[in-house]
């Protein structure tokens, strides 16, 4: 092995003597490995964001919302879903464990002892913590009776917790939403931020009842609802099942639209893809043409200093080289920059991923997989782009490469 | 009597320029023997340049019978003529040829690389040459940091580092002043009455007086 370190160490001082073509090659590859290492994260935090958020939103889980496809495109949301809906599809679905409706007032204020917080307040039926897989953590869920009692009762999330409460046990305690006290019997554990970017752990979960009541003055309609099957491989029908029972329930003629949308995991990890995937394919674009580039300038600086080296070949060719042992030398400078310059690429990808975290809501994770590829990649330029010059160093004749 | 290192039989080199031929060796004759001390003379243009070359595998004869080392030097390929100036061959040039960027012990080693019958401890063989020449201190400096002397001192230890049968030396002194030629010339000999086949190649009448035996060249015809 002596001999390979020897060359290992040869070209490394080569690497090091030739600076400024070092450096070109370096910062050519870096630039373009970069790109590709985001590509990477980007889809790998895409991936797994989408995964987690299936985890969560369950893939049991059916989310129905009231309004048709065009009024949420101009911002409205109608209210379509009566609670006579939730009843018959109670009754329709056997094999549904969760029917939840789901009331929203949006944000409103909410103090406790001189501490006020914007936080959104919503109205569920007592199976919230399991409709949406979100544990209480302390306390406990409110019940069926606080919903037929119309009870002033609500759960809270970790964030609005921390700003009203600060290290105190919310639990028993009496909060003011609007002008309504209503008592706190339970803590959500901490969610983190929706594909879209916001905090779910900005909240209030109270009796649909109560909310409807008392908060919204509202007789019949909820906004959304919430399904969640046990029969997991029967949901695209149960999904059809659903639309057809909602459209004969709304009157809604053939060739009409829906007045409700109906979401599944499918459709979320399809949104967060379409999310991630312009930026994908921009940035993927950005990155083959750079590191394309990047394969020209070490082409071209190499070309060039073969030339330089001409004689440096010849010396090498008279005590011995053969032809291989000049090309292998030649590779080996060329990958040996192109693979510093992956490690560069790397962290330079890893820095500006995590500025695109700040500037845009954009999921990324690093694994041992983006460093692999960035490198295998660089690994692939240097060899790709560095034959060339290498051949032509190669084929010098030792006589005419000595005597210049 | 063992074999010649080197065995020359009619060999012509022709070069065409143009669309002219340039016979450049008209039919050389030479035969060096193991342990031999013989310098080259002639003067420029009169082909001993190329000479050099073809003794030094760097070139093929156009015609003629060449072996070296036992080889048929005419039957080799790229590759084989290779090794043959890697394991049987040290060259030593006017310039020191020297790696600009390499250390002295590296610059030493450089034959090493493209051994193929791998020789163990070639690094203290390296430290042992360099002693010998009395570079032992220098062995981390750059070519650059050493006077020519000492550089083409260094040149003939990468020379001598796979233990040729035939040490090559073109103007070896050409570069250097009167004191330090001596010098080298000096080590030149040492090494040849250690054993080595030494051939100096050369136009100074002084630089050939230390061989033992002197052949002349002159429009590519060997005079003896």
């Amino acid at each position: 092995m002596e001999r390979f370190s020897l060359l290992l160490i040869q070209s490394y001082e080569a690497v090091k003597a030739f600076k400024l073509r070092t450096f070109f090659c370096l910062v050519s590859v870096a630039l373009g490995i970069s790109a590709i290492t985001i590509i990477v994260a980007a889809t790998e935090g895409a991936y797994k964001k989408a995964f987690d958020i299936v985890a969560s939103f369950g893939p049991d889980s059916v989310m129905l919302m009231g309004g048709s496809e065009e009024s949420r495109a101009i911002g409205q949301r109608e209210k379509t879903i009566t609670l006579d809906d939730v009843e018959a599809i109670r009754q329709a679905f056997p094999t549904a464990y969760v029917v939840t409706p789901s009331s929203w007032v949006g944000t409103a204020t909410v103090s406790y002892k001189g501490n006020r917080y914007q936080s959104q307040i919503v109205g569920s039926s007592s199976d919230y913590s399991i409709a949406w897989t979100w544990p209480v953590v302390e306390g406990s869920d409110f019940t069926e009776d606080d919903i037929r009692r119309y009870a002033n009762v609500g759960i809270i999330g970790q964030e609005t917790a921390r700003e009203l409460f600060g290290e105190q046990s919310p639990v028993g305690k009496f909060v003011q939403i609007r002008n309504l006290p209503v008592q706190i019997v339970g803590v959500l554990s901490e969610r983190g931020t929706s594909p879209g970017g916001g905090s779910l752990d900005n909240r209030i979960i109270m009796p649909y009842t109560t909310v409807m009541k008392k908060l919204l003055n509202e007789q019949r309609y909820v906004n959304a609802m919430r399904l969640r099957f046990t029969d997991l491989e029967n949901i695209d029908g149960r999904v059809e099942e659903l639309k057809r029972l909602l459209r004969y329930r709304h009157r809604i003629p053939d060739g009409q639209p829906d007045d409700f949308r109906i979401f599944t995991s499918k459709d979320i990890v399809k949104f967060l893809v379409a999310l991630t995937g312009s930026l994908v394919v921009f940035i993927g674009v950005v990155g083959v043409i750079s590191l394309i580039v990047a394969g020209f300038v070490l082409a071209n600086l190499f070309l060039l200093s073969v030339k330089e080296r001409v004689k440096e070949i010849g010396i090498r060719r008279s005590v011995g080289a053969r032809k291989k042992d000049i090309l292998a030398q030649f590779l080996t400078e060329a990958v040996m920059i192109t693979s510093a310059g992956g490690v560069v690429g790397f962290l330079l990808g890893v820095v500006s991923a995590q500025l695109l975290t700040y500037v845009a809501e954009f999921p990324v994770y690093f694994s041992w997989k983006a460093f692999v590829i960035g490198l295998v990649l660089s690994w692939a330029v240097g060899i790709g782009f560095g034959l060339h010059p290498a051949r032509q160093a190669a084929n010098l004749k030792p006589i005419e490469a000595i005597r210049t | 009597m063992s074999d010649p290192v080197c065995l020359m039989e009619n060999i012509t080199k022709s070069f065409h320029v143009g669309d002219q031929d340039l016979h450049v060796l008209k039919g050389v004759n030479l035969r060096i023997e193991q342990g031999e001390f013989t310098a080259i003379m002639g003067t420029s243009g009169s082909g001993k340049s190329t000479l050099m070359n073809l003794m030094g595998c760097l070139d093929v004869p156009t015609s003629g019978r060449f072996l070296l080392a036992g080889r048929d030097v005419m039957q080799l390929n790229d590759d084989e003529l290779s090794e043959l100036r890697n394991e049987h061959i040290g060259f030593v040039f006017q310039s020191f040829y020297l790696l600009p960027y390499a250390t002295v012990l590296e610059n030493v080693l450089v034959p090493t690389l493209y051994r193929e019958k791998k020789k163990d401890r070639v690094r203290e063989r390296a430290v042992e040459l360099l002693t010998l020449v009395g570079l032992e201190e220098r062995m981390k400096f750059r070519p650059t940091q050493l006077s020519g002397g000492e550089q083409q001192r260094v040149a003939i230890c990468r020379a001598l580092i796979n233990d040729p049968e035939l040490l090559l030396a073109d103007e070896p002194t050409g570069q250097l002043d009167s004191r330090t030629a001596e010098e080298i010339m000096g080590v030149l000999t040492r090494t040849n009455e250690r054993g080595k086949t030494v051939v100096v190649i050369t136009h100074d009448a002084d630089i050939a007086a230390y061989a033992r035996r002197v052949i002349h060249i002159r429009d590519g015809i060997i005079k003896e």
